[in-house]
């Protein structure tokens, strides 16, 4: 690890000065993902500034709105009641998460910025395009069973590996920021960024803008909602693929429909595709089997993770018949 | 309340020492570690010391051009930077052939290699001097195809070329032929023992030029040879003693800091600990070999074997480490505890470029034995047997014949174990409303309730070496003392034998208990100032330094009653040791040990061998290779979910035999922690690499069986003595993990009606996708 100076920040408006003002500053939330990265060189930083001091853990609801600060922890709001009954997805997809010692420390804000679980991206020995932009992606032709098939490209294969963002990207949450140019509100789908050209930009936000938390609209599609997550042992492991889906249907028609995927994409994946396949019709195990290949469509499989484009369509299958009651 | 001595003894004769064999008196560090309060080896201070750390190779194969130390030698707070050419002695070690340098000298052979050492005030401090080595090396393509090192293609990796062993096995007619032929091809991954504590140690100078190193390690000795080698030092200035080690397994058998340390203490007149970190343990100890395996088996109609063929590849990576010994237990063990009429085996053991491979536990026979578990099931289904049916049809026993011409000569309850796991109640198939989704494959996930889900039941038997084989002079040396401290009679035991979490310094006070009925028994540190004690690995210590510490004492108690037939005036035949009190078999008590011993102290060291193994001959594989033969029989119950691909494994059963259980409960333990190892192999563990790169070198990454994976256990074990061992024991540690993985893949095979012939088994293997 490389030296580097400690900050702690009594406000949001001097966490974001402390990192703005420095380009190799960053803020330190619990730590569960950053320090990893900086042990194994994989980043570095001169200053990291400490925002846990700062009032943004509140879980509220009101006005059609949750809202869920950026230091609250994976735990507290995993077990929250107004989103275990307005987003059972939500729940489901941080109790799914890590372990109970990580979901205790780890921050919602700092989730959704946590990086690849790419082996070449984590080990400063080998070339990676995401550390070392132009370096290569040996992942295209080496061990890419953890890698993502949809939203490839030539320069990254890396899969995003938060639950969360996937589950929240289903009910269309927006992320709330105040950075060095003001406050804004980024709908979750606009966050983060595909890799394309420049595989080192992992989502919008610019040097020292700070997540300070996230609004979910409440809908009836959320409420009725689910993640499914299909991982190597049972528990404290990232997903194989995962899907977050929420469901509202009148009668058997779906009337509205929001669907997301884990572990096959290099970002948090919607699939507005699949989901127009499903609205506006009855739900059966056809439509289901439709929207599946919709969703995978234009899936670009490598050597060890072809699988993931089945098993995907398997698991929302699963989901959809569950939570749509089809039998 | 310390619970850590047993209780107290009766008075009355008829009944023996408190906390002797066959009773489960508390381990002596129990307590602590279970209170975090054990001193592990990363645990080691010592005032003034410095700290060391390994530059290590990013590439699993290249040519050194150069290495220039100046820039790291400038940073403040270094100490020394060294290179291969700082070496004294001889920089080339190994296990069993000396071929790995101490630092590299012109070329790396994998990812990881140690490359160049450095001592400084702080680890930061090193790692930054770190930084600023520069080595210039030539990227070379690397070798990573076993079958390819096996048969001469690709570039020799070193002198002699990339075959490490080949082992053949002729047994019976080479050319026979059967009614009933199955074969398969197989594959096993490379898995890491996984153990928590990681590579750490403290070197000390001393003042007469030599070395005091406190270490982690399974074997004292060999340490020390190869350390004193290294540092050209003669051995008696090479001390090492015992650390607290946080597991084993077999990864550390071979070499990790132990030289370097030594190294940059005698080059800086400073104490230097080096402690690993995860990423660096990953590159640091040897792995499990991992092995592609080619079966066929013959059969009559009935399913009676007729003969066995088979070709096992084993990929033992950059080092030869213990590969010649892996390679001899997976061929001699390679058709399994079966009578086998005719077998031709061969097995390779290679050098690659990819992570060293040496011992983990159950090693050569945890591969071969999902081999030949998946052709005893593939052959119960070609003759329309059951798979247990067909594995006692063909169950090996006592007085069978092993392929190497060798007659099994002590229990061999194949049939009776297979038997056991049978006969073990099933658990329920419909679970009550709601179901508990820990309990469905998926775990936590909340991936079904049912939906999708078929249970498989699968059966496997394994069979293991104890102890070292192919005539190598094993043996242990233990010293015991004897004498009254405080006016209470007290003995002490010592070794080098290394406690490695296994439980051997709770089994050494046992024997002491009941050999001199003596309660109070101290086991002194494990050090080289004692002989040898041999390898902790093998399954071998309870038998080799037991039988060591059981030798000491006894004769130690001749020595004790002849100094009571001289102070007491009695004849020394016919006396005995009863709770601390001499008796004689005529006139009952005699006297209290305390007041024959007065100031007297016993003191006996003993060295102890088992009986005599030999060479394979090099041609037809045939000679007594092993001293004693262990055997397991699992059943494992699974649920899978057949549409997504996920496996919950809802019960493993086990039936061992153990000739004699000096510790009970330690028995259960090695029984249910080798299964769990086991079952990791089945369905999680793997080191995966790719171009000889190691890609999840992590703890995050590299997945073992959490609570929630490992299920219930019920457990038969057998007391069959084994007339030629101490106390009749088998060894214990290594079988119940050979058994588990097959048991458990064909349990989902059976759920699944698919081949699987890979562990470990994948979703996608499941899925078929
Ligand atoms: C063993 C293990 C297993 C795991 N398993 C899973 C899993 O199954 N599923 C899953 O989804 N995750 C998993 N994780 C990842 C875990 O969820 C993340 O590490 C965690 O959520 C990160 O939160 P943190 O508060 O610790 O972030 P930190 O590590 O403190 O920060 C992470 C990043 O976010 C930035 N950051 C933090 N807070 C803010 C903010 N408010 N505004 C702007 N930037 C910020 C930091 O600068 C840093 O770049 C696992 C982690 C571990 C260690």
């Amino acid at each position: 690890m490389k030296n580097f100076e400690y900050a702690r920040a009594n406000n949001p408006a001097d966490a974001v000065r402390l990192v703005g003002d420095r380009p190799g500053a960053t803020f330190i939330a619990g730590g569960t993902d950053l320090l990893n990265l900086m042990k194994d060189g994989a980043q570095t930083h001169d200053r990291i500034v400490d925002v846990n001091g700062l009032a943004l853990t509140d879980i509220s609801h009101g006005n059609g709105f949750l809202r869920v600060g950026a230091l609250a922890r994976m735990a507290d709001v995993g077990a929250h009641r107004a989103v275990r009954e307005k987003f059972p997805v939500v729940s489901q997809a941080l109790l799914a998460s890590a372990s109970p010692q990580v979901r205790n420390m780890a921050s919602i804000g700092g989730n959704l910025l946590q990086r690849t679980r790419c082996g070449y991206f984590r080990d400063t020995g080998s070339a990676c395009n995401k550390r070392i932009p132009g370096s290569g992606c040996p992942a295209i032709d080496g061990e890419n069973r953890g890698h993502a098939v949809l939203g490839v490209s030539d320069h990254c294969i890396a899969a995003h590996p938060s639950d969360l963002a996937v589950s929240l990207i289903a009910v269309d949450a927006v992320v709330l920021t105040n950075g060095p140019h003001g406050e804004r509100r980024i709908p979750f789908g606009d966050f983060h960024l595909a890799p394309g050209d420049t595989p080192e930009r992992e989502n919008v936000l610019t040097h020292g803008e700070l997540i300070v938390g996230l609004e979910l609209p409440l809908t009836p599609a959320a409420a009725k909602s689910q993640y499914l997550k299909l991982r190597d042992r049972a528990t404290f492991e990232f997903a194989v693929v995962s899907v977050a889906a929420a469901l509202d249907l009148r009668g058997r028609t779906v009337n509205d429909v929001r669907l997301a995927f884990g572990g096959i994409a290099t970002k948090p994946w919607r699939s507005t595709d699949a989901e127009a396949v499903l609205r506006g019709r009855a739900l059966d195990t056809a439509t289901i089997d439709a929207a599946g290949r919709a969703a995978v469509h234009g899936a670009i499989p490598r050597a060890h993770n072809a699988f993931k484009i089945d098993l995907v369509q398997r698991a929302l299958s699963r989901v959809l018949h569950e939570l749509g009651g089809v039998r | 309340m310390s619970k850590s001595a047993p209780v107290r003894t009766p008075t009355d004769l008829t009944s023996s020492v408190a906390g002797g064999i066959g009773a489960s008196p508390q381990r002596p560090d129990g307590n602590l570690k279970v209170r975090g309060e054990f001193a592990y080896a990363s645990d080691l201070w010592h005032e003034d010391m410095i700290w060391g750390a390994t530059l290590r190779s990013p590439h699993p194969y290249a040519r050194i051009r150069s290495i220039d130390i100046t820039e790291a030698l400038k940073v403040p707070g270094v100490y020394a930077v060294l290179t291969h050419s700082d070496v004294p002695g001889k920089n080339l070690y190994g296990l069993e052939h000396p071929d790995q340098p101490v630092l590299a000298v012109d070329v790396v052979r994998y990812q990881g290699e140690p490359v160049a050492l450095v001592g400084a005030d702080h680890p930061e401090t090193a790692r930054r001097a770190m930084e600023r080595i520069a080595v210039d090396y030539e990227v070379l393509e690397p070798v990573v195809d076993m079958e390819d090192a096996a048969h001469g293609r690709g570039t020799p990796l070193h002198p002699g070329g990339n075959l490490v062993r080949h082992v053949p096995i002729r047994h019976g007619d080479q050319q026979v032929t059967a009614e009933v032929v199955v074969t398969g091809e197989y594959e096993v991954g490379m898995q890491d023992q996984a153990f928590l504590g990681p590579e750490s140690g403290l070197a000390v100078p001393g003042e007469d030029g030599g070395i005091d190193l406190y270490v982690a390690t399974q074997w004292l000795h060999v340490d020390q040879k190869q350390v004193a080698q290294a540092l050209g030092l003669p051995l008696d200035k090479v001390r090492l003693t015992l650390s607290g080690v946080g597991g084993a397994f077999g990864g550390r058998e071979d070499l990790s800091m132990q030289v370097h340390a030594s190294l940059l203490a005698l080059h800086t007149g400073k104490p230097v600990k080096m402690v690993y970190n995860r990423l660096e343990s990953f590159y640091g100890h040897v792995h499990r070999h991992p092995a592609k395996l080619y079966y066929e088996h013959g059969a009559d109609r009935d399913g009676r074997l007729v003969y066995v063929k088979c070709r096992i590849y084993l990929d033992g990576g950059a080092y030869a480490s213990s590969t010649p010994a892996v390679v001899a237990n997976a061929a001699t063990l390679g058709v399994g505890p079966y009578d086998v009429p005719n077998a031709t085996v061969d097995c390779w053991g290679v050098y690659t470029n990819n992570p060293p491979c040496g011992a983990m536990r159950g090693f050569g026979a945890v591969q071969a034995g999902f081999a030949y578990e998946s052709q005893m099931d593939k052959l119960a289904a070609a003759v329309g047997l059951d798979p247990v049916e067909v594995r006692i049809r063909n169950a090996m026993h006592e007085g069978s014949l092993m392929p190497t011409g060798q007659v099994v000569d002590s229990a061999a309850p194949v049939a009776e174990l297979l038997r056991r796991v049978k006969d073990k109640p099933l658990p329920p198939v419909n679970r009550t409303e709601p179901v508990d989704i820990r309990e469905m494959p998926g775990g936590a996930s909340n991936t079904t309730h049912g939906e999708g889900v078929v249970r498989g039941i699968g059966y496997a038997v394994g069979i293991k070496n104890v102890c070292f084989s192919e005539g190598y002079d094993d043996f242990s040396t233990a010293r015991v003392r004897v004498q009254v401290i405080g006016g209470e009679l007290s003995a002490l035991a010592h070794t080098a034998a290394c406690e490695v979490g296994q439980g051997l310094v709770t089994i050494m006070q046992q024997i002491v208990r009941t050999e001199l009925g003596v309660e109070r028994v101290t086991i002194a540190p494990m050090d080289t100032t004692i002989g040898n004690g041999g390898s902790t690995s093998a399954s071998r210590q309870t038998y080799v330094t037991g039988g060591a510490v059981r030798s000491a004492c006894q004769t130690v108690r001749g020595r004790l009653f002849e100094l009571a037939a001289r102070k007491l005036g009695v004849d020394a035949v016919g006396l005995s040791l009863h709770g601390g009190k001499l008796v004689s078999d005529l006139h009952g008590v005699l006297a209290d040990l305390v007041d024959v011993l007065g100031d007297d102290v016993v003191d006996e060291t003993v060295e102890w061998r088992h009986r005599a193994t030999e060479s394979l001959d090099p041609v037809t594989g045939q000679g007594n290779a092993h001293v004693q033969y262990g055997f397991a029989a699992h059943r494992a119950v699974v649920d899978v979910d057949v549409e997504l691909g996920l496996v919950k494994v809802v019960e493993l059963d086990c039936a061992q035999d153990v000739g004699k259980a000096l510790n009970p409960e330690a028995v259960l333990g090695q029984i249910q922690g080798g299964s769990a190892q086991g079952l990791g192999l089945a369905v999680m563990e793997e080191i995966q690499t790719s171009g000889g790169k190691i890609r999840n070198p992590s703890f995050t990454d590299y997945l073992i069986p959490t609570v929630l994976d490992m299920p219930p256990m019920s457990i038969d074990v057998l007391e069959l003595a084994d007339p030629h061992a101490p106390y009749g024991i088998r060894g214990v540690g290594e079988p119940p993990t050979i058994s588990s993985t097959p048991a458990i893949v064909a349990a989902i095979r059976a759920a699944t009606g698919l081949a699987l012939t890979r562990a470990p088994v994948r979703p996608e293997h499941i899925t078929g996708t």
